[in-house]
């Protein structure tokens, strides 16, 4: 397995399980995937540009090397994380700031 | 351009940025909940981002980044991680309002 492909995997695992841990449930709403939807839209129009002009280069020794269009399939994994803790912990934070 | 991967994330942030003033949103209501939430999520992603990096992982093209680097790593990708966490955030909550005002 590559190094690239397998944090990206593990770290998406990490992700749904500190949603469960915080108790924010994040991901069982269904706005999560709507939400989701439009990161990955975003995410091909950036991540596309980057990985197309290069600005970023990947060595194949560590990914998979699938790419849709120029992007590595290992990024829409490596995307769930970078986009669902953010909201994960904002929501955390939120529920923490109303005296209880 | 060595400016271009700093215009990428002023294109990403622009507008997500601009609206996120927006009252009816109110992001800045919760700007404490917003900082927090985009450091303790930055952080871990630093860590990886400069270990791989080292690793070579991926690399930066010298043509499009500044030339400041901390850890091995240009200062555009540490804005990176604020810059998503902050437009992730404001999309979700965009998202949740527009679904709201539908009902």
């Amino acid at each position: 397995m590559k190094e690239y492909t397998l944090l990206a995997v593990a770290s998406a695992l990490v992700t749904a399980l500190v949603d469960r841990l915080l108790g924010t449930r994040v991901l069982a709403r269904k706005e999560f995937w709507v939400f989701l939807a439009v990161m990955y839209g975003f995410e091909c129009l950036f991540n596309g540009y980057l990985t197309w002009r290069p600005i970023v280069l990947y060595n194949e020794r560590y990914f998979l090397n699938i790419r849709l269009w120029t992007i590595p399939v290992e990024d829409f994994v490596y995307g769930f994380t970078l986009v669902g803790l953010p909201v994960i912990f904002w929501e955390y934070f939120k529920r923490k700031e109303k005296p209880s | 351009m060595r400016a271009e991967y700093l215009l990428v994330l002023g294109a990403i942030l622009i507008f997500p940025l601009l609206l996120s003033f927006d009252r009816k949103l109110g992001l800045y209501r919760h700007a404490p909940s917003l900082a927090k939430a985009i450091l303790v999520v930055s952080i871990p992603f630093w860590i990886w981002d400069v270990v791989v990096t080292a690793r070579g992982h991926w690399s930066f093209n010298d043509r499009y980044v500044l030339g400041v680097a901390i850890f091995g790593m240009p200062l555009e990708e540490w804005l990176f991680f604020i810059v998503i966490s902050f437009v992730a955030i404001f999309t979700w909550e965009s998202i949740q309002y527009l679904l709201r005002e539908k009902k």
